[in-house]
């Protein structure tokens, strides 16, 4: 593997004295996985499920087993290969800010691991969604295809790929999919989603919104498996890529689970600096261990900050500039989901999609997909003309129903 | 005077949800039913009841009405602390958390709760959302209530999916060996129907209270699995005019839950 071949590939900025020969501490074998295992059991005797480490979740389940079946293959960077890449990354302040289709022209490629920030619909990276389908779908400027994508819990941002796949599967493709959660809460479930696992177009990993959280948390902390209380004695631990292990310490039996380190995450935040430093106010989600995670971090921010404002409250900043590789200010960057501080969900909307997506997946009937990505893709140049066909009037109620709450600019 | 506001199967859910629920604990609240059950307990005799949602707040003050997320500005608005879902989710793991209420697709006897499919794993023939924060919170609060509709088809013998795990096959140590640090399930809160479970003994889903249109055997009736009855079952209480009116105007007034029925 030619590690410089991989930077470029990845578009971020190496440092000048980066020098490969100077790192002792990456092993790679040409055309090789670093490190391919048995992974299930300690001993190495057998590699039958049935008789590794587990609580008594085989004696008792039907599910038949999945990824235990084959040797542990890393769906992003390995934990080496990230370190190793991250280490000889520029890691002085500069100007990160650019237009979300640049963004996302140099960025987002066919085959990479794209991590997404946000949780179902609140503060997700909506603008830039958005951009990746109107750059690959409709501008043809971008191929994202035979992606994996790795999130706790989403909604809108992955159905709307999973529906441009449908729509042209040599634009956009999903794959692979790592999560929790995808449906859309009170107002019911995801019908691409549905559609598309049921039809068997995409290969799942399930974990719970804790077991994806923490994957991001370990890859952030730089080691490579994160010790966990969930996951053992339920169907997890038969199909999804985590092993159950005997604790050194207290002997009992505990659940690990690899790290996630995406190539790509995609976040947006309430405030940032041109170099990245960025605040997050209301629930911060999983944002800062994704971007942090991924070798590179793309984020559009509600407010552009100066840097001084950053050092007047350092406390403040979530994110670091080491997290980001662009800058995009966009309001209503998270809209139709809700973000703290600025707007409500349109809730609207969001059925919108649900009554096209339950079209396609009950009545087998594509045109109202094709009619909605025509109004809201095609027919719009950039997201403020994605906004302007919403309206004025929706956009000022989802900031009249948000009531209120603080954030802290300076 | 104004017309009597009718006790609908969800109105009858919130109540009982709500009644599981102790003043001055902890609960970890999943989406759905259970956000509206926590909010009505706590406009009620729980004033004092933190909640922590996984979107990461702990303690919110429900002031701006039902969240439409666990995740959104209202689960999180003048919270004592918002973090993110790992901040949460560890504070469970380090202990919390008193209860955790989730929802699901389906149970089984010992309490073991599918959200993830049905059918084939790699192609199933429904596809669910997932787990969620449903499979920790199931795993590692001290104690599970669980809340859903009683129909026939989710209160199966054996469900397709361990997603959230209740007691696993009824064995005394099977959550030791699987790691988990909760005590396991503790209550399934459904609008007929209020069951706990035979603790320390078989661990299975006993009935402890009935609609009181109903029967014991009538709600044995609307089951797949088997069921033990409570020696001292007794008729659920449902809800009065006040608390009707209290759920209908200030916990859930744009009726994402309230006035539905359930499917037979």
């Amino acid at each position: 593997m030619d590690l410089t071949k991989k930077f470029a590939d990845v578009g971020i900025p190496l440092g000048e004295k980066a020098d490969e020969d100077k790192l002792p501490y990456v092993h790679v074998v040409e055309g090789q996985v670093p490190y391919k295992s048995k992974h299930r059991v300690p001993s190495g005797e057998t590699n039958d499920p049935q008789k590794g480490l587990h609580s008594d979740i085989y004696k008792i389940s039907e599910v038949q087993h999945h990824y235990k079946e084959r040797p542990y293959v890393w769906w992003g960077p390995s934990p080496d290969e990230a370190r190793a890449i991250k280490t000889k990354e520029n890691k002085f302040l500069y100007d990160k800010r650019m237009k979300q289709s640049d963004a996302v022209k140099k960025f987002i490629k066919p085959g990479i691991n794209l991590g997404v920030a946000g949780f179902v619909n609140t503060r997700c990276p909506f603008s830039i969604v958005w951009t990746i389908v109107k750059e690959a779908l409709c501008n043809k400027t971008i191929q994202a295809t035979d992606l994996t994508l790795s999130f706790q819990s989403q909604s809108l941002c992955v159905e709307w790929l999973l529906g441009a796949m449908l729509l042209d599967s040599s634009r956009v493709s999903v794959k692979k999919v790592e999560l929790a959660w995808q449906a859309f809460e009170v107002i019911g479930s995801g019908p691409m989603w549905t559609h598309c696992v049921q039809s068997g177009m995409i290969e799942v990993d399930d974990y719970t919104n804790y077991g994806m959280s923490v994957r991001f948390k370990a890859a952030y902390m730089g080691i490579p498996y994160v010790p966990v209380r969930d996951h053992g004695g339920a169907d997890f631990e038969v199909t999804n890529r985590g092993v159950m292990t005997k604790c050194p310490f207290t002997g009992r039996n505990v659940y690990v689970l690899p790290a996630c380190h995406p190539d790509v995450a995609i976040a947006h935040v309430t405030a940032a600096d041109m170099y990245g430093n960025s605040r997050i106010f209301g629930q911060t989600l999983t944002c800062e261990e994704i971007l942090g995670a991924a070798t590179v971090g793309i984020i559009t921010c509600e407010e552009l900050i100066s840097n001084d404002a950053i050092r007047n409250y350092p406390n403040l900043t979530l994110i670091p500039f080491l997290s980001v590789h662009a800058v995009s200010p966009q309001k209503y960057g998270g809209y139709p989901g809700a973000v703290w501080g600025y707007h409500w969900f349109d809730m609207d909307f969001l059925r919108e999609w649900r009554a096209t997506g339950l079209e396609l997946r009950k009545a087998g009937n594509m045109d109202p997909l094709k009619k909605y990505y025509d109004k809201y893709f095609y027919n719009c140049d950039t997201w403020e003309d994605f906004l302007a066909v919403i309206g004025y009037k929706r956009l000022a109620q989802a900031r009249e129903l948000e009531r209120g709450q603080r954030v802290i600019l300076d | 005077m104004t017309e009597k506001i009718k006790a609908g199967p969800f109105e009858v859910l919130c109540l009982t949800g709500a009644r599981c629920l102790e003043d001055k604990t902890v609960v970890f609240v999943g989406t759905g039913l259970p956000m509206l059950a926590s909010l009505f307990a706590q406009r009620t005799w729980a004033p004092n009841l933190s909640l922590i949602f996984e979107g990461g707040s702990l303690g919110p003050i429900l002031w701006m009405g039902l969240p439409l997320s666990v995740g959104d500005i209202r689960a999180g608005t003048r919270a004592c602390m918002v973090k993110g879902l790992c901040a949460v989710f560890e504070g469970q793991q380090r202990g919390w958390s008193d209860y955790a209420f989730i929802g699901g697709a389906e149970i089984d006897r010992y309490g073991n709760i599918n959200s993830t499919c049905f059918g084939e794993y790699e192609k199933p023939k429904v596809r669910f959302p997932g787990s969620g924060g449903a499979g920790a919170m199931a795993a590692n609060s001290d104690r599970i209530i669980a809340i859903m509709a009683l129909e026939k088809r989710r209160f199966r013998e054996k469900v397709y999916y361990i997603t959230s795990l209740g007691f696993g096959d009824g064995q005394p140590d099977y959550r030791w060996k699987a790691g988990v640090h909760g005590r396991g399930p503790y209550r399934v809160v459904t609008d007929v129907a209020l069951f706990g479970f035979d603790v320390g003994k078989t661990n299975r889903m006993t009935l402890l209270e009935y609609h009181p249109d109903l029967s014991p055997a009538k709600i044995q009736e609307r089951c797949e699995l088997e069921l033990l009855i409570a020696p001292d079952v007794k008729p659920m209480v449902l809800p009065t005019q006040e608390q009707l009116k209290l759920m209908v105007t200030e916990v859930d007034p744009e009726r994402y839950f309230l006035g539905k029925t359930v499917e037979a």
